[in-house]
């Protein structure tokens, strides 16, 4: 840890990230010096680039953040906000310094454009489905993979059950992925005891879980956003059993409550009891900023940190994960730079390299070696990596796969 | 009660209008310009000069170079397809805004749309006076509750200025440090930063604005009243809007989650009559009240959090009224509740019974940040680039960062600087 230290204090530039965009040349320079100093190349690795046909047994877990700066993460006084990225991961990771967000900087798009490795332009409130079809698609159709490998569990209200599935005619929703929204159920669980007069009850650990086992009693899984194995109105005694064990642990841990980690739990849960061969999770605490709140960003930010970390400890710990995963975090765009006329970190709808540029880890069994790649990569460039590591066929995306992986 | 303006255009530029003004120009500039001729009486003077500087500016192409004018503009909006939108061209919308920034063009649309402007002032720096040459103020204040550290409190502000060491007034005084640099209560008026701006000839309640995170210093004004239910500046106060933005909030949790329910809402937000909800600083004054309403609108968590409200408020009364005194004095927030506060962010006392307890450490960094901004946010209008003084005081530090020209009185002064020679040399930079 201390050389890590010496060598970004050395290397980053002073806080060029605060009034303007931050310099991701400084952090290129700092984070190959880190890998030079553990003996690890800098360059682009060879191989890769060859994506197989028939599954390929290897399993893709990918946790995206929402709008993060660069300022915030990877920059000399961003690091102290993620230390399990920039120490436990960035050293066994494939680290891509430049991935750009081109499409349209508002959630429900740059999910989409994610998963469909072309950039989508839809409604910004969720109300349509990607139109062209989604990786959990390509994946269940092509591989005939059952539903019950596909999850995306998700913390962000600006999202819907429509991101699983594309309105493609050859695909859609029979091809989609299970989708849970967590936070969802609690929002409703609140609302639902404003409503009937309980307030009480918002204050009391066992009485909120009282309540949360009653918003799942309610059925009504399709006003959560929730579509799992096509339960509108009922949930697959397997998914009841697995959110209600991730609720308990949430109100009776005495850890933390934010959204994000009843999204992890549920996630942990989903991964023990159906061991999913694409995964997506999305956390989204640090949409805090909003509101206008800097500190509670920065603390959304430490909560993705961790628990990102604690998901690959959990990769890393389960035999039907280990050692055949790929892990990728990356966030969904950035933040408006400071000074902005959106209002800085508040927003991400700037046209700013603060708001366009983000970076990306990959971790796990794709990944060769660890090594930063300086060339710009786009977001919908996951889409067909992904495919690719799983033995999906190539596809004609927008995005192109990543030759750096091993497939 | 709607916007309908009462007041009259200026002569010219309703002459303008009627020779159809509105006709040159491309639908994607519609809505705004209407909206702004329709909302006339809730514009502040300076948004008025800017209108009629646009607009006049126009009237005064011929056709041809409208047209050049308006080339790029009408090009792009042709490839966007536009005129196949369910565009309003009556008014701004929720569903324009966001037609607007999905399309592939969006970023071509606003460079060309910039380019316009850009000549439309290139024009007016041609044909108007100078900018005036009195002296402005920003007077930006995280309180003594909120811890700061010394070693980096002024490290975003990348050593634009140079930070002051004060002394004093006393921790145990009555008055807010805040509350002795404006000159209240009444008994100490005479030297008040706001009465010195609020004389100057011509000068309105937009030139002067006080936002409070708390309640301390509008009441202390308000207390005091300049004459009997007149107030020569803007007062705005988080606490005291408490009721204006509760009505708020309710509709706003109304609202479905998709775009037509989304302008169905902001329609009726619109037209409500939000006198009611509103303290009578602010009942009295139509613009204000206005101002409001559309700073609620707009989010920014100026419903949600005091020092968001001061910062976004300061923000927009920087670009909407170029006030020459504005003060942001931040304050602290509470923290998230268990479970409640993942959920539902306003109100949290009415849906959590669990005590509200303050985050001072976070609310103190939460005003760090946004003091800064309220900087940035001046620093893009060239009335901020000149004759100006900022200064942000940390009064748990008794220091304060200042940013003016070389000039400035407090610049050559020893350190620490007696407070109340603070509020001279402010005194006297107003004067």
């Amino acid at each position: 840890m201390r050389v890590k230290e010496q060598l970004l204090s050395r290397t980053f530039s002073s806080s060029s990230g605060r009034v303007g965009d931050p310099s991701r040349r400084d952090f290129l320079s700092a984070a190959a010096a880190l890998l030079v100093g553990l003996g690890l190349p800098s360059t682009s690795l060879a191989g890769g680039g060859q994506h197989g046909s028939g599954g390929s047994g290897q399993r893709v877990v990918v946790v995206i953040f929402g709008g993060v700066r660069r300022a915030e993460t990877f920059s000399l006084e961003g690091i102290e906000n993620i230390p399990h990225l920039s120490g436990d991961l960035l050293r066994r990771a494939l680290f891509f310094a430049d991935v750009r967000n081109e499409g349209v900087t508002a959630h429900f798009n740059a999910i989409s454009s994610i998963f469909t490795g072309n950039w989508q332009r839809l409604d910004d409130w969720g109300k349509f489905a990607p139109t062209t079809p989604t990786l959990f698609e390509f994946f269940r159709k092509q591989l005939r993979v059952a539903q019950s490998d596909t999850w995306i569990i998700a913390s962000n209200k600006a999202l819907t059950s429509l991101v699983g599935a594309s309105s493609a005619s050859e695909y859609g929703p029979s091809y989609g992925a299970n989708v849970v929204f967590p936070k969802q159920l609690m929002v409703a669980a609140v609302v639902n005891a404003l409503q009937a007069g309980r307030t009480g009850n918002l204050a009391d650990r066992a009485r909120i879980e009282a309540e949360l086992q009653a918003m799942l009693e309610a059925g009504n899984y399709e006003g959560l956003g929730w579509n799992v194995f096509d339960g509108v109105n009922h949930l697959e005694p397997r998914v009841r059993s697995v959110i209600e064990d991730a609720i308990s642990t949430f109100v009776r841990s005495g850890g933390p409550t934010s959204g994000d980690e009843l999204t992890y739990l549920v996630t942990r849960e989903v991964m023990r009891r159906f061991s999913p061969r694409l995964l997506v999770i999305i956390f989204s605490d640090v949409e805090v900023a909003h509101f206008g709140s800097y500190a509670l960003h920065l603390a959304g930010i430490r909560t993705g940190d961790r628990l990102a970390y604690q998901i690959w400890r959990d990769i890393e710990g389960d035999a039907e994960y280990k050692n055949r995963t790929t892990m990728f975090i990356l966030p969904e765009f950035g933040r408006d730079p400071d000074g902005s006329a959106t209002n800085g970190f508040f927003n991400h709808r700037s046209d700013s390299e603060s708001t366009r540029s983000t970076w990306m880890m990959a971790l796990g069994s794709a990944v060769q070696k660890a090594a930063v790649i300086e060339r710009p990569v786009r977001h919908v460039d996951l889409c067909p990596t992904v495919a690719g590591l799983l033995g999906c066929p190539r596809m004609e995306l927008q995005g192109v796969p990543l030759s750096e992986f091993r497939v | 009660m709607t916007n309908q303006a009462h007041e009259k255009l200026p002569e010219q530029l309703q002459k303008a209008l009627d020779e159809g003004l509105l006709k040159q120009l491309p639908r994607t500039f519609l809505p705004v310009t209407r909206q702004q001729l329709h909302d006339w009486d809730y514009l502040f003077p300076y948004e008025r000069q800017s209108v009629v500087h646009l607009l006049l500016f126009l009237a005064s192409l011929s056709p041809a170079e409208s047209t050049a004018l308006f080339r790029e503009v009408v090009q792009v909006e042709e490839k966007m397809g536009v005129r196949d939108w369910q565009f309003s061209t009556e008014e701004q919308t929720i569903l324009n805004a966001s037609l607007l920034a999905r399309s592939p063009y969006y970023q071509e649309w606003r460079k060309a749309v910039q380019k316009v402007f850009d000549a439309a002032e290139e024009r007016a720096a041609k044909t108007s006076p100078a900018i005036a040459a009195s002296h402005r103020l920003l007077l930006l204040v995280i309180p003594q509750k909120l811890p700061l550290d010394g070693s980096t409190v002024w490290r975003r502000w990348q050593s634009v200025g140079r930070a002051v060491k004060l002394d004093g007034p006393d921790a145990g005084a009555s008055q807010s440090p805040t509350q002795v640099l404006l000159g209240t209560p009444r008994a100490e008026r005479g030297a008040g930063l706001a009465d010195i701006v609020a004389r100057r000839p011509g000068s309105t309640a937009a030139n002067v604005w006080i936002l409070d995170a708390g309640h301390e210093v509008v009441d202390s004004l308000i207390n005091a009243p300049f004459e009997q239910g007149s107030y020569p500046a803007t007062l705005l106060s988080y606490e005291r809007l408490a009721v204006f933005r509760e009505q708020f909030s309710h509709e706003i949790n109304t609202m479905q989650k998709d775009l037509s329910a989304a302008d169905a809402v902001y329609d009726r937000l619109r037209k409500s009559d939000v006198t009611p909800w509103c303290p009578p600083e602010v009942a009295g004054v139509p613009v204000i009240r206005e101002y409001l309403r559309s700073l609620y609108l707009s989010g920014n968590g100026a419903l949600i959090y005091g020092n968001s409200f001061v910062e976004w408020g300061a923000s927009e009364a920087l670009r909407r009224a170029r006030p020459d005194l504005l003060v942001a004095r931040f304050g602290a927030r509470s923290k998230p509740k268990p479970f409640t506060s993942v959920v539902v962010f306003e109100n949290p006392d009415q849906i959590n019974p669990l005590p509200a307890v303050d985050d001072l450490p976070g609310s103190g960094l939460d005003a760090q940040v946004l003091a800064l901004y309220v900087w940035l946010a001046a620093s893009r209008y060239d009335e901020y680039r000149i004759n100006t003084a900022c200064i942000c005081l940390a009064e748990s530090l008794s220091e304060a960062y200042v940013i003016a020209p070389p000039e400035f009185a407090l610049f050559r002064e020893a350190q620490p600087v007696p407070f109340v020679r603070l509020r001279t040399v402010l005194a006297e930079w107003l004067s």
